[in-house]
């Protein structure tokens, strides 16, 4: 790849130290405004990724290289339940907002840990969730809080009280074969942006937009192209009927050109694609859409035809730099693929592609960024066990993050293989096999066998985001599930599947502090200020711990 | 309560379906109703694939679904020993398959996701391991590999039965029941053909020119726990530690070179003869 060395960014906004939050008297509502420009308010954190940018970066430096050896627990929230703790709480002026599995938010005194009101939301008691009970997080506008649930609901909570405001349905959650909801919602102007899941359960994906006051659906973009719309076609028969593609994760937003993007799952059935020839749009793509309207403005599809399940739902990281001689608004991206993307954000032109990890399945990109595929990897009916990365994928929902000061983006990444087993599958519409269940109802697809945990290994991966070239990696044990966060303080944060919640520097990779949490990690750090302090909170098992300084 | 949708087993379990919220004086009595009704439905389901190819399916969808957790041949590891036929949510064919299909609250075991009758074919795999060696007669001399177990093999020094013996090695107790013959043979001769999670050797040079052998217990990325050749837990902080190798996962000797094969026959014999409590 020919790159452009002359790389520089604009900050959103200057890096320093802010001045104290109130220990009371919370600033609410928190506008579209403020959302915008969410890096002024160092001390909270607004949302999901921190920012629309999704640089998932603390722009407090209190805590620093020069004394996180001193940093130590200064609270724990205690879930309290056996499902995994994936949740990013919000921090709004000295109240901390967090999801605790499986539909519960609990606002807390961030200073102290200690509770101020609880909301509890009911699911029947079958969902159709894939991989947990669980919920990752909320967003925030004006003076509620938005969290979506596993039975396919959009609430709306007051963020003083806990009040229910409103609850709006958003497909009925048992139909294909299941729906669910597990994501953060994105807030902007004056609607919040939700997903779904459902992606191995032959569901039909799309992205919606709901009135932030009322409720009212504002906008759907159906992710796998209808009868008469572009690309309707890449698809076989009616295989598109029921080909997945949800949209489990967060997304990102820039402001300026109104564009949601957000990244899609795994067409289905996962390991076979028999009976879905084509390249299955808009599957393992990102997609940048209309704000107001949801209307498509461009796409990119990381993996056609997916074989593996590398749903392409990491969290979108937006960039603006010099890229080949040209000011650009860009967009960074480790995919499940094994691959790191530089995408222009305005057009979804592809501009780089590079493995972070170790691949066996991709030969190059031709000139529009396809992949051309080496033959041999796709799943067998005997499986095959020489495909990386394995079906977890390089990365996978945990956040990345981007520092300004580094100008590096720093990915907990997964080094591993898999065994991909190919199986019959039922047609979804034909309903003819050997299985029992009712006619027209999917099966699953199988997943794939694990190694043992000595066989594969995590790193967090300092990756140069011009040029796709590795600066540093930070070798652990296991594969991760927990994401990144990068600070002022020259730190970036993390934890282990073995709960070693760490600080390393963020401009070696050496490691700085540990703490032995001793469970295991699903979540992404956050920081944010109480009490003049600075703190860092990340979920270890069902414990939310809360470090900090004296 | 919800049992799901679909399959022979589903219809009659539901027969099983007790109210869950009622007052605290008739809980105990109605509980212990619910349970003697689910139990008795659950214990009279019949597993409709039980055939050696529905076995053999079986064994394959567990490679799929379980083997992550359970190991390669069932052997355990971050999940349960599904081995030695002792389960907790019990073993009945129909109590497998609603551990399967449904999952066990409380631990990581999740609900699989495969159709009810892969459900069942996994049941039939998972009670095949849980008895591999049932069925199965060695040829070889007891008494005489009895012998052999205990002063020429020494094998006494890692392995228990009962509770007699080494806790370096798998105990023995059962490995009868649980193991056929011919892996009971593979272990002697090529120990290192399969090892368990929980029993693979690392070896440990430490800063000061020491060098540990034994079986990882546990790790991270700060530390790691074995216990060693003697017996002996120990715990090394990595920034001590200069090499850890893991290039031979087995401890065990390999006994073709040990035995004559009259001695490895009788060794065998009296390994399959272990059944544990009956």
């Amino acid at each position: 790849m020919n790159m452009n060395r002359n790389w520089t960014f604009l900050l959103a906004a200057a890096i320093g130290v802010p001045s104290a939050t109130p220990l009371s008297g919370q600033n609410l509502p928190v506008t579209y405004e403020r959302l915008k420009n969410s890096t002024r308010e160092p001390g909270n954190w607004l949302m999901y990724s921190g920012d629309y940018n999704s640089w998932r970066f603390s722009r407090l430096d209190r805590i620093n290289t020069q004394n996180v050896s001193r940093l130590h627990v200064k609270w724990l929230f205690q879930g309290r339940h056996e499902e995994k703790f994936e949740t990013t709480p919000l921090v709004v002026d000295g109240i901390m907002y967090l999801t605790r599995p499986e539909n519960e938010i609990h606002a807390l005194d961030a200073e102290t840990g200690r509770v101020l009101w609880v909301y509890r939301y009911r699911n029947p008691p079958r969902t159709y969730n894939c991989c947990g009970r669980v919920n990752r997080g909320l967003a925030i506008l004006g003076n509620r809080l938005f969290m979506n649930t596993l039975d396919m609901h959009v609430v709306a909570v007051d963020a003083k009280s806990g009040r229910e405001l409103w609850k709006t349905r958003m497909h009925d959650y048992t139909a294909a074969g299941g729906y669910a909801a597990t994501g953060a919602p994105m807030a902007l102007k004056d609607r919040v942006i939700v997903g779904m899941a459902g992606g191995e359960r032959g569901v039909s994906g799309f992205l919606d937009a709901y009135d932030a006051a009322t409720g009212k659906h504002l906008w759907r973009f159906n992710t796998i192209p209808q009868p008469g719309e572009p690309n309707f076609g890449t698809w076989a028969g009616d295989s598109w009927k029921t080909g997945g593609a949800s949209t489990w994760n967060s997304g990102a937003y820039d402001p300026e050109l109104n564009l949601v993007y957000w990244g899609t799952s795994n067409p289905w059935p996962d390991y076979n694609g028999d009976f879905r020839a084509g390249d299955n749009l808009y599957s393992c793509s990102v997609i940048a859409l209309d704000g107001d309207t949801g209307k498509l403005k461009w796409y990119y599809q990381f993996t056609p035809h997916d074989l593996h399940d590398w749903d392409a739902t990491q969290i979108p990281v937006l960039l603006d730099g010099e890229f080949r001689g040209q000011r650009r608004k860009l967009m960074a991206w480790a995919n499940r693929n094994g691959f790191y993307y530089l995408l222009d954000r305005a057009t979804g032109e592809f501009l780089v592609g590079k493995n972070f990890v170790k691949q066996t399945w991709m030969k190059e990109f031709d000139d529009k960024g396809r992949p051309i595929v080496i033959p041999g990897n796709e799943p067998t009916p005997e499986g095959i066990d020489s495909v990386w990365p394995g079906t977890d994928g390089g990365a996978n929902w945990m956040s990345h993050s981007y520092s300004p000061l580094t100008k590096l983006l720093y990915v907990f990444a997964r080094e591993e293989r898999r065994v991909f087993t190919k199986d019959a599958v039922r047609h979804p519409t034909t309903g003819a096999d050997e299985s029992d269940r009712p006619a027209g109802r999917p099966i699953f697809a199988r997943r794939a066998p694990r190694f043992a945990p000595e066989e594969s290994w995590g790193k967090v991966t300092a990756i140069d985001p011009p040029s796709g070239a590795i600066k540093w990696e930070h070798k652990v044990v296991s594969p991760p599930w927990g994401g990144v966060m990068a600070t002022a303080g020259g730190l970036v944060f993390g934890g282990t599947f073995e709960g070693v919640v760490f600080a390393l520097d963020a401009r070696t990779g050496q490691r700085l502090w540990h703490f032995s949490g001793n469970d295991k990690v699903y979540a992404s750090p956050i920081s944010f200020l109480a009490g003049g302090k600075q703190f860092v909170s990340l979920p270890v098992g069902d414990v939310l711990i809360t470090f900090g300084l004296d | 309560m919800n049992l799901g949708e679909g399959g022979a087993a589903h219809r009659n379990l539901r027969l099983a379906v007790c109210p869950v919220e009622r007052q605290a004086t008739k809980s105990d009595r109605l509980l212990l109703t619910c349970l003697l009704l689910f139990t008795a439905a659950a214990s009279a389901q019949e597993n409709p694939f039980t055939t050696p190819q529905d076995v053999e399916q079986g064994r394959r969808l567990f490679q799929t679904h379980c083997s992550y957790c359970h190991g390669s041949r069932g052997e355990g590891g971050r999940g349960a020993d599904l081995t030695n036929g002792q389960y907790r949510m019990g073993g009945s064919a129909a109590q497998l398959y609603r551990t399967i299909r449904y999952g066990m609250p409380g631990s990581e075991m999740p609900a699989v996701r495969a159709s009810d009758d892969d459900v069942w074919r996994m049941v039939a795999f998972v009670q095949k391991i849980g008895s591999a060696g049932l069925e199965e007669r060695a040829t070889g001399d007891t008494a005489a590999g009895k012998a052999a177990y205990e002063k020429k093999g020494k094998c006494s020094t890692c392995h228990s039965i009962g509770k007699e013996g080494g806790t370096l090695g798998p105990e023995l107790t059962d490995v009868g029941r649980r193991r056929g013959v011919n892996y009971l043979e593979e272990s002697l001769v090529k120990p290192e053909a399969v090892v368990p999670i929980n029993s693979r050797a690392i070896r440990v040079a430490t800063n000061s020119g020491q060098t540990i052998i034994g079986i990882r217990l546990n790790e991270d990325d700060l530390s790691i726990q074995l216990r060693d050749t003697s017996d002996s837990l120990r715990s090394f902080l990595k920034a001590n530690i200069k090499e850890i190798r893991r290039d031979q996962p087995s401890l065990m000797p390999a006994y073709g070179s040990i035995f004559s094969a009259k001695e490895l026959s009788d060794l065998v014999a009296y390994l399959s003869s272990l059944r544990g409590a009956q």
